[in-house]
């Protein structure tokens, strides 16, 4: 029963808020809102007690959804280590940014509707996480979907962050076609849709299963794809800034998109049978992470950064679990979750004390105003570059030396990119934090007057986020996986290679910080000048590519065309339409016809008369 | 042909001949006296079955048809009079009110 | 001698119906409305004739009187009262040949039914065969005594609407009540 409790205290929460919280008050959505989440933790900590004692996985089934054709569909759950990490992150993290929402969302007008939906979400997530079938954690695929959409529309009556919640649920949504079809695909090949059969079936994979086990692996990554925002659809991630920042920081930072990776992860047995696959995986998280990189760069909307640094990272995790560090893969989850979240709160916190300005251009000098946020997004930051002995550098540096060395796909040129994309990393995380808080002020006067530290409930999520981000590189999760996803072994080749890639990942996160600090220490005119020099590729950068416009240009307005011009102009103007008033018309017309009948005539009515007599004799004579 | 025959043969003749009358000719009067000649059809069929079947009723029927013939005639002249004094024309075309 | 008059007797049937056969036909093809009425009488007459040949000679004598002698003169009236003058166009109205067409269709039916029909195998009294109007007369009073009533009750009604119709008053003259 406890795992099904742990899935249910959020959506108790979000029955109770959606329902009554508008009317019973602050004080009662804060409580409920907080509560059950916490709630939630703490059984996931007793979970995994239980887990460690009990030494194999909790498997609960709630109870049978379907029965077709003799095959059973159960909604069950399955907690084993690989779910314990994402669980006690989910719902640790979770429950943090709601105490910090409690702050950030006071002013708010739809108070309860928020946490109401916020619960939502972690139900959802929750059920993805433990949902032991794909179709269970496709249900709580979608509606973290659901919940996405709803929360970055969250202020509706703007157009444009109503179209950017569209945004996201659609792009998902295509993503969503792949995860479908690879579950279809799966569910042929193995004959169930449990992800621990799954992964016991490709333990000793027949041929057939061989075959085509790199098609499934592909289509369910083009899912993980939509959700986790990686090439071609990572369109919606930036977009979906246009939500509350406590928002961007739970969904977009740390759960929702990483729930791609854990997919990945989850289905490592699949993933091991199929290079092919896996191969695409790597491929693909490579070039997001160094293209979002890119783009990082140049932006200056504080959020902006950190959304394209989220789909960096995220590239970063793929990586790791396309070369077969599965465990690798999710120890950068875990420690991204902790500084990402703390970087978008500390972001929130900054856009809260500049009374909503998100422009970094209009920033600067903040360190010695708001010296709590100055301190954890600079902690946070460190961490994010790979600075030792801080957490990313434990995980980034893994995931970079098995890019390098996994005898299951790594290669030099992956540990290029990806190094290529740590240094850019750290350049502008450093930049990000050098326009924020050094420097000579350039906020307007009328925002620098009223420029305060966050309330206690930011403040003091800020700071254990910040902690955990400095020491959560000791949390041994590969260790702690490493009995179920052993990591791969590596290329003989390679491995004098440890310590000088060690040293050279070192380097690269303080090179990023001299870098960031050469141009923008001072009043940051060596920048502005490299700007001016590379006019072009500064353009192109800042239109992310332009591949926002191409989508327009070649899906967006084709499709807008065919729906106007053929199904609405054709198929329901002319055909439905056409047709319903087609034979209002022609019933008008036959109708018309039939009046001329009624002429006022006496003797044309005899006439017919007449007829009808002919036409009755005729009739009784075959009867004579 | 025997006379039966005849007898039927020619009623019918005058029946269908005042029926087209009635339809065919232009004037008031004349559609008038068509029906007339309908009517005189149908009463030499009724005289004729009436004798073969040799019951009396026949024959009081034809009278009481005979009396029914001249008190119809009798309302029917007046309310053409009304009506050609309205239309002040005998011509059937004009009278076509109840069009539509 | 009997023979012989029963041979007049179908002679003269067939005279009269041929007579009235003929009478009708001019009936719808002559112009003048008073032609017409001629033509009708003239049919009537013969009617009247066939009457007394089928035996009931009284019927024949109110064809006669009432039909000739009041339907008909009334119609004569009325066709003088109008003023009836000959017209330059046509006799015939719009639905001539639908009309004739029609016409001619019913007719072929009819003598179809007429050839083809079942009837009663009883034949036709002859002139000699008279049902008198004694017999008549006693049927008509104790009978159908209740029929005779209606009847002047019709006549009357029928007196009483003719003046009600005469006296109706019509637009463009002051209402006398």
């Amino acid at each position: 029963m406890r795992l099904t409790l742990i899935a249910l205290a959020p959506l108790a929460g979000f029955l109770l808020n959606g329902l009554l919280g508008q009317r019973l008050g602050k004080t009662f959505v804060s409580v409920v809102g907080c509560a059950l989440p916490l709630a939630a933790f703490a059984l996931t900590l007793a979970a995994v007690v239980e887990l460690e004692s009990r030494g194999a996985p909790i498997v609960e089934v709630v109870y049978t959804w379907a029965v077709i054709g003799g095959v059973e569909f159960e909604i069950a759950f399955y907690f084993d280590r690989l779910t314990a990490v994402m669980a006690l992150v989910v719902t640790g993290v979770g429950s943090l940014i709601h105490i910090y929402s409690t702050g950030y969302m006071h002013e708010d007008r739809s108070y309860a509707r928020y946490f109401a939906y916020l619960n939502l979400f972690l139900f959802f997530m929750l059920v993805l996480v433990l949902g032991r079938s794909l179709l269970v954690k496709f249900v709580g695929w979608e509606g973290v979907g659901l919940a996405s959409y709803l929360l970055i529309g969250f202020w509706f009556q703007d157009e444009d962050k109503a179209a950017a919640g569209k945004k996201a649920f659609i792009v998902n949504r295509i993503g969503d076609a792949g995860f479908l079809l690879g579950m279809f695909l799966l569910y042929t090949l193995t004959g169930t849709l449990d992800v621990d059969r799954i992964n016991a079936a490709f333990a000793e994979p027949t041929p057939q299963m061989l075959a085509l086990a790199s098609t499934a692996g592909v289509l369910l990554f083009i899912g993980a794809c939509g959700k986790s925002a990686q090439i071609p659809l990572h369109v919606w991630l930036p977009d979906a800034m246009a939500g509350p920042t406590p928002v961007s920081a739970l969904i977009h930072a740390a759960t929702m998109v990483t729930a791609g990776v854990y997919l990945v992860a989850r289905l490592s047995g699949l993933y091991d049978s199929a290079p092919a696959a896996s191969a695409v995986v790597a491929g693909v998280g490579v070039a997001t992470a160094l293209l979002a990189a890119t783009i990082a760069v140049v932006q200056t909307d504080i959020k902006k950064v950190l959304a394209y640094s989220t789909v960096s990272q995220l590239g970063l995790m793929f990586v790791a679990a396309g070369v077969g560090a599965y465990a690798v893969a999710i120890f950068h989850v875990v420690t991204h979750a902790f500084f990402k979240a703390c970087l978008f709160l500390g972001a929130g916190s900054v856009i809260h004390a500049l009374s909503g300005e998100q422009d970094v251009r209009k920033m600067g000098g903040l360190a010695r105003r708001i010296p709590i946020t100055f301190v954890t997004f600079a902690v946070a930051t460190a961490a994010i570059a790979g600075i030792p002995p801080l957490a990313g550098f434990y995980s980034k540096d893994a995931i970079l030396w098995y890019s390098f060395a996994s005898s299951a796909g790594g290669s030099t040129v992956l540990w290029a990119l990806a190094s290529a994309t740590a240094l850019l990393t750290s350049f502008y995380m450093f930049r990000l934090l050098w326009l924020t808080f050094f420097g000579r002020s350039r906020m307007s006067a009328e925002v620098e007057h009223h420029v305060h530290e966050s309330p206690l409930s930011m403040t003091g999520v800020l700071a254990p986020l910040a902690l955990l981000s400095a020491i959560g590189g000791f949390i041994a999760v590969p260790q702690f996986l490493g009995a179920q996803w052993p990591l791969p072994a590596i290329l003989e080749a390679r491995a004098p290679f440890y310590w000088p890639l060690i040293g050279l990942a070192v380097a690269i996160g303080f090179g990023g910080l001299a870098l960031a600090a050469f141009f923008y220490a001072g009043d940051g005119a060596r920048a502005a000048r490299v700007q001016e020099r590379f006019g072009a590729l500064h353009r192109l950068l800042s239109a992310k590519y332009y591949v926002d416009e191409f989508y327009e240009r070649t899906l967006h307005q084709p499709l807008l065309w065919l729906s106007d011009r053929v199904f609405l102009g054709l198929g329901d103007r002319r055909l439905l339409d056409g047709s319903l008033d087609g034979l209002a018309a022609f019933a008008v017309r036959v109708a018309g016809q039939l009046g001329r009948i009624q002429t006022g005539n006496l003797q044309l009515y005899l006439l017919l008369a007449m007829i009808g007599l002919v036409g009755a004799l005729a009739w009784g004579l075959r009867h004579v | 042909m025997d006379r039966l025959q005849l007898l039927l043969l020619l009623s019918f003749a005058m029946f269908t001949l005042g029926m087209v009358g009635l339809a065919i000719r232009r004037d008031l009067l004349v559609v008038l006296m068509c029906l007339e000649l309908a009517l005189n059809g149908v009463l030499l069929s009724l005289v004729v079955f009436a004798q073969q079947a040799d019951i009396a009723a026949g024959a009081v029927l034809v009278f009481l048809v005979f009396v029914v013939a001249a008190a119809e005639i009798a309302i029917a002249i007046p309310i053409v009079l009304l009506m050609v004094r309205h239309k002040r024309t005998l011509d059937v075309g004009a009278f076509s009110d109840l069009r539509g | 001698m009997n023979a012989l008059l029963a041979e007049l007797d179908t002679l003269l049937l067939y005279l009269f119906a041929v007579g009235a056969a003929g009478g009708s036909v001019l009936m719808i093809v002559l112009r003048a409305p008073m032609h017409v009425a001629t033509a009708l009488i003239s049919t009537m007459v013969f009617l009247g004739g066939i009457y007394g040949l089928l035996g009931v000679h009284f019927i024949a004598a109110f064809q006669v009187l009432i039909y000739v002698g009041a339907v008909m003169v009334f119609m004569v009236y009325v066709i003088m009262l109008l003023e009836v003058r000959a017209v330059a166009r046509s006799p015939f109205s719009r639905l001539l040949l639908p009309g004739a067409a029609i016409g001619a269709l019913l007719m072929m039916l009819l003598a179809l039914l007429l050839w083809h029909g079942g009837r009663s195998a009883a034949a036709l009294p002859g002139s000699d065969q008279i049902f008198t109007v004694e017999a008549f007369a006693r049927i008509f009073l104790s009978e159908y005594w209740l029929h005779f009533e209606l009847t002047s009750l019709l006549l009357l009604a029928a007196a009483v609407a003719a003046i009600a119709v005469i006296k109706a008053p019509h637009p463009g003259e002051d209402h006398h009540g």
